[in-house]
């Protein structure tokens, strides 16, 4: 009966299977059957600790610290039967937090660098107009607002002028209509003085003549006489005035440098083949 | 009370009289320099500019940006990084995520960044020179050519033994043992290279985004201090076991940083109109109890202003609940929760704006002795783009796939198929901005202004707004030259508070503002008021104060409308209408010394373009039916409490 069964292809196949399965399974110890193991470190759980120890400045209790360790422990499971599923492909938050990861690494190669003075004193005569100290102004105004005095606010404007210029005396404060602009300002850069009057009237202040009353100039709210009383004009600082502001501007342009030159070098080994649409609106 | 805007104006020749008889018209040639010296040698020298020691011109800025490090900004595709958005803010022309250039009208004076804490991210510091790095001698190479200048070289090098699989062993450590930075450190970097204390403040902050169920409960936390103090700790997240949903765990937060570091921090809610009734509560969603004093002593403490407008919808108020308001109904979005899973029912909406909050602070106050509801309002952007560009002819949206387009005023913002809620991007609203009343434009002076509730909330354009409470106001204050100077003197600003009314008198405000030099006209400057009765019932009531051109009152109480000079098709409009400045003094009509009560200014310009009818005609783009062509823009400034 054994002997018969022994001859049966049927039982040939089982044995072999058998045989196969064995070997196979013999060969994987620690695989399908044996779980994965999840090892938390010591680093890891210093880790773990140490941003506890961030967020709360403590470090955490017994029961604490088992749910960061545990919570930590699930991630990594969950993470770990992600990949096996293939979640992290095509998701656009990994996949830009992954690009963004290596625009940190220019960034840690930028860290590292210290130019020389003699590098950053070129870079900042290289740029000029960005590291410019804008012309700084001193002045006093006097306001016509054309909502009271309509047709006749440039005569009014012309006869207010004819007051200042022949009473210097004259408290120009007292003059012209009640508003919210400020009736003199001390040294204020031209470009904050064009925030509050608009960028016109900065310009005109810039160009009228010291110490005297002129005008009338025209802003978005009426008519001004004004009175330059100081300029301070525009200039290019020495280095030692602006040194962090040249490293910030060079390690900026370092970084835009390098990461042209990375994609650059990381072109070489692809052959980018775009494969456009045979018919599509949407490109132009 | 009519424009008492300008109805103070002197000329020149009445105020020579009355200030200086000696400079009267007819004696004008016969005064000498020796007279003039003597009649002005007495009289104190007027510069509101010596020793003066209150805030003389109102900070802009957006407390509220998130960057390509914020993760959901990312995944819209935002690039720009916290160096970017600094350089943005401060006037700098760079190229958005979209690659097209943007540039400001003119700069902002401060920016907070402040990106989601959840998904921060820590990022690996393979270079800085860390002694396990630099023992390899490869490494150590790479590390010397960086360090001599040769740092683009040895990036292609490292780049190129990283795909070759040569790199040294001890640039590859496991996740532990690498040397890591993370996100929040990068950030407080760039916003140290940025702050230039005076010109531009870099302000160091991050976005608390509790969010569970899709129920809008999102704080940025804001840092008084420097990156020393900042890089002490790490952002406070959402997810247990870290980090908690429940606003009172931020505040516990808040309060070991404080302990910690001995910095200063404070809270900025945004968004009840998505909270779905979550916000402002009198039931806590967490617990289903009323708040207790716990919670209102702490949410007195720590959050001290409210984002009252932004680019998802506007949340001072809201039609069903100040019917009376025919401004309320201003770039709403009451559909639902965040995600859009919970549609909006009408018994949401009383704790989900800020004027209702504070109303039922009030009664909160009566109850627990704390005002848990004693908020100073802002604007803010929470753009994801890492550009603060909220006006509406240069508005670059809310994500990235919002900047300008031909067809950005078409597409769908999200949809919810289960709720059918569906908003589309045009209902994206171009806002807003805060106005900080600061001594100076540093981290320090602002923080402070914040803490002291001395800000408004702009939806964009920067209108200089006061606001200023006291007993002893009167009409001679709303014509002087600096109303600042009288108002400090005898009041208090936006944010403070009036206590026991002296016997007989009534609250009284100086308003004023001033347009945007480069924005449209004035309409009007309203007050609007809350109070408890003595039923414990809570009331509120919009007035006209202040306005532009020659309108009346009508038998109801209310200002006729302003008109509007908007030009759809051409996107355009004139200044022929409102008025570039208002000012008054109002008096309470309907003061009772025994009622908490509270007032806040709203400015309302005239109608221009919304950004929609800019995009309309740049891009030749028809618009959908139904989106709203013109906006008026606004104002709100933190309220001034009065409390028996």
């Amino acid at each position: 009966m054994l002997k018969r069964l022994l001859r049966e292809p049927l039982a040939h196949f089982i044995i072999l299977a058998l045989a196969i399965f064995s070997v196979y399974g013999l060969l994987n110890r620690g695989g399908a059957q044996a779980p994965d193991r999840i090892i938390v470190t010591a680093p890891k759980i210093e880790q773990l600790t140490a941003i506890f120890g961030k967020t709360w400045q403590r470090p955490p209790t017994a029961e604490e610290f088992k749910g960061l360790v545990d919570d930590y422990v699930k991630e990594e499971i969950y993470v770990r039967e992600a990949l096996a599923l293939g979640l992290d492909k095509d998701d656009a938050v990994i996949r830009r937090r992954l690009s963004l990861k290596m625009g940190f690494m220019n960034d840690s190669i930028v860290d590292a660098q210290t130019p020389t003075s003699g590098e950053l004193d070129a870079y900042l005569k290289a740029h000029p107009t960005v590291f410019e100290i804008e012309p700084m102004l001193a002045f006093q105004q006097v306001f016509l607002n054309p909502d009271q005095h309509g047709d006749k606010t440039g005569q009014d404007a012309a006869s207010i002028l004819k007051t200042l210029a022949t009473n210097p005396a004259t408290d120009p404060t007292m003059l012209g209509d009640v508003s919210l602009l400020p009736v003199e300002l001390p040294l204020t850069g031209k470009s904050s003085i064009g925030q509050t009057f608009g960028t016109d009237f900065a310009e005109a202040l810039d160009k009228a003549t010291l110490g005297q009353w002129t005008g009338p100039v025209t802003s978005s709210f009426g008519l001004h006489l004004i009175k330059l009383s100081e300029r301070r004009p525009g200039r290019l600082p020495a280095l030692n005035e602006v040194r962090d502001d040249v490293v910030r501007e060079w390690a900026n342009d370092k970084r835009k440098e390098f990461e042209e030159r990375r994609l650059e070098e990381l072109l070489k080994r692809y052959a980018v083949v775009i494969e456009y649409p045979a018919k599509t609106s949407a490109i132009r | 009370m009519r424009s008492s805007a300008f109805r103070s104006i002197l000329l020149s020749a009445t105020i020579l009289g009355l200030a200086a008889p000696a400079f009267a018209d007819d004696d004008i040639g016969a005064l000498s320099p020796e007279k003039a010296a003597k009649v002005f040698a007495a009289k104190p020298i007027y510069s509101p500019y010596a020793g003066r020691n209150f805030p003389t011109r109102p900070f802009f800025g957006d407390t509220h940006l998130h960057t390509g490090a914020s993760f959901d900004a990312g995944a819209f595709g935002a690039r720009l990084t916290p160096r970017d958005a600094y350089r943005f803010a401060r006037g700098e022309e760079i190229t958005a995520s979209s690659g097209q250039p943007a540039k400001l009208s003119r700069p902002l004076d401060f920016l907070v960044v402040t990106d989601h804490s959840d998904n921060m991210g820590m990022f690996p510091d393979l270079f800085a020179g860390k002694p396990e790095v630099i023992a390899d001698p490869q490494a150590k190479t790479w590390y010397d050519m960086i360090k001599s200048g040769q740092g683009g070289d040895a990036a292609i090098q490292i780049i190129q033994a990283f795909s070759a699989g040569t790199i040294p062993k001890s640039m590859m450590y496991g996740p532990e043992t690498r040397p890591y930075k993370n996100a929040w450190q990068d950030t407080i970097k760039a916003a140290e290279e940025y702050n230039d204390p005076g010109r531009f403040t870099a302000v160091i902050g991050y976005e608390w985004t509790s969010n569970t169920a899709g129920n809008n409960l999102h704080r940025n936390v804001i840092f008084r201090d420097n990156g020393d103090k900042a890089d002490q700790i790490v952002p406070y997240t959402t997810l247990k076991p870290l980090g908690s949903d429940n606003p009172r765990d931020l505040w516990k937060w808040m309060q070991a940083y404080e302990d910690k570091t001995g910095g200063s921090v404070l809270a900025i809610a945004h968004n009840g109109n998505l909270s779905n009734g979550r916000m402002f509560p009198l039931i806590e969603s967490f617990t289903n109890k009323p708040v207790d004093k716990e919670y209102v002593e702490q949410r007195a403490k720590w959050e001290r202003l409210y984002e009252a407008t932004q680019t998802k919808g506007d949340g001072e108020t809201h039609p069903t609940l100040s019917p009376n308001d025919e401004f309320a109904n201003f770039e709403r979005w009451d559909f639902g929760n965040l995600d859009g899973s919970v549609a909006k029912t009408p018994d949401m909406l009383e704790f989900e704006y800020a004027r209702s909050a504070l109303r039922n602070g009030l009664k909160l106050e009566a109850e627990l002795g704390t005002n848990p509801y004693k908020f100073g309002m802002v604007g803010s952007s929470d753009a994801h783009t890492g550009l603060s560009a909220l006006e509406e002819e240069n508005f670059f949206g809310k994500t990235t796939p919002q900047e300008p387009s031909p067809e950005r005023m078409l597409s769908t913002f999200f949809t919810n198929p289960k709720t059918k809620i569906k908003v589309m991007d045009w209902q994206v609203s171009a806002s807003g901005y805060a106005a900080v009343w600061a001594t100076e434009n540093t981290r320090e002076a602002l923080w402070d202004a914040m803490q002291r509730k001395e800000t408004y909330g702009t939806t964009g354009p920067r209108v200089v707004v006061r606001f200023f409470g006291g007993w002893d106001f009167e009409q001679a204050d709303a014509e002087t030259r600096n109303p600042g100077a009288i108002g400090y003197a005898k009041g208090v600003p936006m944010g403070g508070d009036l206590t026991a009314a002296p016997e007989g008198k009534v609250p009284t405000f100086l308003v004023a503002a001033l347009k945007d030099p480069i924005g449209a006209n004035l309409d009007r400057y309203q007050i609007v008021k809350g109070w408890l009765d003595d039923k414990d019932q809570t009331h509120e009531q919009v007035y006209d104060v202040a306005w532009g051109g020659d309108r009346k009152l009508g038998a109801d109480g209310k200002l006729p409308s302003v008109g509007s000079t908007v030009d759809v098709e051409n996107a355009t409009w004139k200044n022929t209408i409102g008025a570039s400045e208002l000012i008054a003094v109002w008096k309470d009509p309907a003061f009772d010394p025994k009622q908490k009560a509270f007032y806040y200014g709203r400015v309302i310009e005239i109608p221009t373009p919304r950004w929609t009818a800019y995009d309309a005609k740049r891009f030749g783009t028809k618009p959908l039916e139904g989106t709203q062509m013109t906006v008026t823009e606004r104002a709100y400034t933190s309220p001034i409490w009065y409390t028996p």
